[in-house]
C-alpha cells in the first residue's frame, strides 16, 4: 500500500491512483509468496513472454502444423495429417532452373523472381547507399537538410510509397509528361516486364536506402579524420585512400547493411504489391505475395502449402541472420 | 637539407584570426618546439606547415622553395600525430609501408628503408601485429617509424607524448632527442608541456593568442623572458610576480630600472634568510627532492618558494625570504622585461 505520506496531490486524484497501486499489488503479493522475492524478477517478465509467445511462437506453432496437414479448414483439429507432401509439392521438379517443369511453378517463378531482385536490388542499394553516404559526409551546403530528404521515405508506410509512385508511373503519370515535354515517346512503366521490374527495384531502393545511408554515415563518422590527415601526408590519391582505408574501416557497417538489406529483399512484398499486383504477369511476383496469395487470396486457398512455402522462406532468413552472426563475430575476433 | 621560413603568416576562420603575422626561421637540423597555453595557435601553425591546412595570408619556404600552395604530400615533410593515427586494419609492416607503397617506390628500397627505421626504433618483433595489439609507447614508435621511413625533409610532430603516462612520456623524450642527435633531421615538435619543451628544443617558439611571443633558446627564456606572459609560461612553479612595494625588503641597493613597475621572481630564486621578505605559510607541498612553499605577504601577495630537500614549516608560521638581486625580473606597465640599471 502506497503511504499516506507521499499522497500529496489531493484526494480527488491520490485515491484513484491509490486504489490502482492496491489492484496492482494484489497479484504481485500472491506472487511473491509463492516464489519469493527474488522470483519476482519473472513477474515483470511473464506479460512479455506472453505476448510474445501469443504473437510468435503459437503463429509459428499453427504455422508447423499447417505445413504437414491439408485440406481449407482452418481449426487444427479438423486438419488431416499429410507429413511432407506439401514439401514434396514445392520442391518437386524435373528441372529447378525451369519453373514450368516443376510441379508448383508459381513458387519457383517466385523464388526465381525473389532471387533475381534480392541480387539486383542489393547490389544496387549497396553501391547507391555507399556513395550517398560518403557525399552526405563530406562538406556540402545543408548537410542536415539532405541527410533528413534521404531518410525521409523510411518514415512512409510501404502502401504510401506504392501508391505514391504508383501515381507517378502510370500511363498518365509525371514521368511520361516530362518525356512529353521532350517529345519522347510515354513508356508503360508499370505493364512491361523489364520497367516494370526496374520499377519496383527503383522504388524498393528508395524507399530503403535512407535507412542504410544512415548506418553507413555513422561508420563513417567514426573513422578518426587523423587517419585522412596521415594518409594525405603519405601522398595518398583519394580513390586508393577509399579501397584502403575508408573500405576496410567501414566493414563492420557495410556488413550489417548487406545482411538487413538481404533480409529485407527476400522479404519484399507490400510496396511492389501495390505498385503492379506482382504483374505484368508473374514477372513482379515474389515469395511472399505467393505465400500471401495461396494462403488467403487465391480461390482455392492453400493454408498448408503457403505454410509450407513460408517455412523454406523462413529458413532462408534463418541461414541469412546466422550468415551475419558468423561474420560479424569472425570480424570481432580479426 | 631541411630549413624552413614563415613570412607573415596569417590564418583566419571566418572573424577569428587565430595565427597572427607569424615571421620564424627554422635552421637545417634544428629542433624548435611550438609551446603555449591551450588555443595559441600551436597546432594550427604547425598545420599551416604541413600543408593540411592553407594560410589565410603569408608565404611558407621549404628550403627556399614557396610551398605555401604546394600540397601536403608534395612538401616531403612527414607528421607525427598525437592520436598516432596508425591504420587500424594494417599490420605495422603495413602501416609503415603504405606511404612508400604510394609513391610507387621499388620493393628492395623499400625493405630497405622500414629495415633500418625497424632497427633503429627496435621495432621488429611488432611488424606483424596490428596497432590494437600495441601499447601506447609501441604505437608511438611505429608512427615514429612511418615519418622516418620517408626520409622526410623536416618532422612536424604534434603533441606526440601526450596520450603516454608520465613515466613512458620521460623514456620516450629522452628517445626522442636521440633519435633527433642520431638523425640530424629537422624537427618541429608542438606541446603545451612546458618541461617537454625545455628538455628536448634547440630553440623555444612562445605563442600566445595566435602571435609569438619569443624565440629562444630554453635558458635564454627562463634567465631573459621579454615579457610577463613568457616569465610566467616557462618555468615550474610559476614564477611570482609581486609590485615593487612588496619586494622594498630585499631590494636593497639594487637599482629599479626605470619605468618599472612589477618584479618577478622565480621560486626557486628565494630562499630562507634573517631579513628580507616576510611571509606567512598557507600550504606546504613536500616533493621529496623539494619543498614547495605556498604563502602570503603582509600586503595580501600570493608568494611561491621551492627550497632543496626537506623543510620543516606548516600552515599559520612566519617565514623570512630573500632573493639574489641577480635573479630578479623587471617589468613596466606594459608587461615588457625592463633590464636592472
Amino acid at each position: 500500500m502506497i503511504s499516506n505520506e507521499k499522497t500529496t496531490i489531493g484526494a480527488v486524484l491520490s485515491a484513484p491512483v491509490r486504489w490502482l497501486a492496491e489492484a496492482i499489488d494484489i497479484p504481485m503479493r500472491w506472487w511473491q509468496g509463492i516464489a519469493g522475492r527474488p522470483g519476482m524478477i519473472s513477474f515483470f517478465l511473464i506479460p512479455n513472454l506472453l505476448i510474445f509467445g501469443m504473437f510468435v511462437l503459437v503463429p509459428l506453432f499453427i504455422n508447423i502444423v499447417y505445413s504437414v496437414t491439408g485440406g481449407t479448414e482452418l481449426f487444427l483439429s479438423d486438419r488431416s495429417y499429410v507429413g511432407g507432401a506439401h514439401f514434396n509439392r514445392l520442391l518437386e521438379c524435373e528441372n529447378h532452373f525451369n519453373p514450368n517443369s516443376c510441379r508448383e511453378d508459381l513458387f519457383w517463378i517466385a523464388l526465381w523472381n525473389t532471387i533475381k531482385f534480392v541480387f539486383t536490388q542489393v547490389s544496387v542499394m549497396i553501391v547507391f547507399a555507399v556513395i550517398t553516404a560518403l557525399i552526405l559526409n563530406g562538406k556540402i551546403r545543408a548537410r542536415a537538410f539532405w541527410r533528413a530528404v534521404f531518410f525521409f521515405p523510411v518514415l512512409l508506410s510501404p502502401v504510401v510509397v506504392g501508391l505514391i509512385w504508383q501515381w507517378m508511373l502510370q500511363r498518365q503519370g509525371v514521368f511520361n509528361f516530362i518525356l512529353f515535354q521532350f517529345d519522347a515517346q510515354a513508356i508503360n512503366w508499370l505493364t512491361e516486364r523489364t520497367w516494370a521490374f526496374g520499377a519496383a527495384v527503383g522504388v524498393s531502393i528508395w524507399a530503403h536506402v535512407g535507412f542504410y545511408v544512415l548506418i553507413l554515415l555513422a561508420g563513417l563518422q567514426a573513422i578518426p579524420r587523423d587517419l585522412y590527415e596521415a594518409a594525405e601526408m603519405d601522398g595518398t590519391p583519394p580513390a586508393r585512400a577509399f579501397w584502403r582505408i575508408t573500405l576496410p574501416l567501414l566493414w563492420p557497417n557495410l556488413l550489417v547493411v548487406i545482411v538487413l538489406a538481404l533480409i529485407r529483399a527476400v522479404q519484399v512484398f507490400d510496396e511492389v504489391y501495390v505498385l503492379t499486383g506482382g504483374g505484368p504477369g508473374t514477372s513482379n511476383l515474389y515469395l511472399t505475395q505467393y505465400i500471401y496469395e495461396v494462403g488467403f487470396a487465391s480461390i482455392l486457398r492453400n493454408p498448408g502449402l503457403a505454410s509450407a512455402a513460408s517455412l523454406i522462406m523462413a529458413s532462408i532468413l534463418v541461414v541469412l541472420t546466422l550468415a551475419q552472426l558468423g561474420l560479424t563475430r569472425w570480424k570481432d575476433k580479426k | 637539407m631541411g630549413r624552413i621560413r614563415l613570412e607573415s603568416l596569417r590564418k583566419s576562420y571566418g572573424q577569428v584570426e587565430v595565427l597572427k603575422d607569424i615571421n620564424l626561421e627554422i635552421e637545417e637540423g634544428e629542433l624548435v618546439v611550438f609551446v603555449g597555453p591551450s588555443g595559441c595557435g600551436k597546432s594550427t601553425l604547425l598545420r599551416q606547415i604541413s600543408g593540411l591546412d592553407r594560410p589565410t595570408s603569408g608565404n611558407i619556404f621549404i628550403n627556399e622553395n614557396d610551398a605555401t600552395n604546394v600540397s601536403a604530400a608534395d612538401r616531403g615533410l612527414a607528421m607525427v600525430f598525437q592520436s598516432y593515427a596508425l591504420y587500424p586494419h594494417m599490420t605495422v609492416r603495413q602501416n609503415l609501408a603504405f606511404g612508400l607503397q604510394n609513391a610507387k617506390m621499388p620493393k628492395a628500397e623499400m625493405d630497405e628503408r622500414i629495415s633500418a627505421a625497424v632497427e633503429m626504433l627496435e621495432i621488429g618483433p611488432l611488424l606483424k601485429r596490428r596497432p590494437g595489439q600495441l601499447s601506447g609507447g609501441q604505437r608511438q614508435r611505429v608512427a615514429i617509424g612511418r615519418a622516418i621511413v620517408r626520409d622526410p625533409t623536416a618532422f612536424l610532430l604534434d603533441e606526440p607524448l601526450s596520450n603516454l603516462d608520465a613515466e613512458l612520456r620521460v623514456s620516450m623524450r629522452a628517445e626522442l632527442s636521440a633519435l633527433h642527435a642520431r638523425l640530424g633531421a629537422t624537427m618541429i615538435y608542438v606541446t603545451h608541456d612546458q618541461v617537454e619543451a625545455m628538455t628536448l628544443a634547440d630553440r623555444i617558439v612562445v605563442l600566445r593568442a595566435g602571435k609569438i611571443e619569443q624565440v629562444a633558446p630554453p635558458i635564454t627564456l627562463f634567465e631573459k623572458p621579454v615579457n610577463k606572459f613568457v616569465a610566467g609560461f616557462i618555468g615550474a612553479p610559476n614564477m611570482n610576480f609581486l609590485t615593487l612595494d612588496d619586494v622594498q625588503p630585499v631590494l636593497g641597493n639594487v637599482g629599479v630600472p626605470a619605468g618599472a613597475t612589477m618584479t618577478g621572481i622565480r621560486p626557486q630564486h628565494l630562499s630562507p634568510a634573517e631579513t628580507g621578505l616576510d611571509m606567512t605559510v598557507t600550504l606546504v607541498e613536500a616533493l621529496g627532492t623539494e619543498t614547495v612553499i605556498h604563502g602570503v605577504l603582509g600586503s595580501g601577495a600570493t608568494i611561491l618558494v621551492t627550497v632543496p630537500g626537506h623543510v620543516k614549516t606548516s600552515k599559520g608560521e612566519h617565514m623570512t625570504l630573500n632573493v639574489d638581486p641577480a635573479h630578479l625580473h623587471f617589468f613596466d606597465a606594459d608587461e615588457l622585461r625592463v633590464e636592472a640599471a
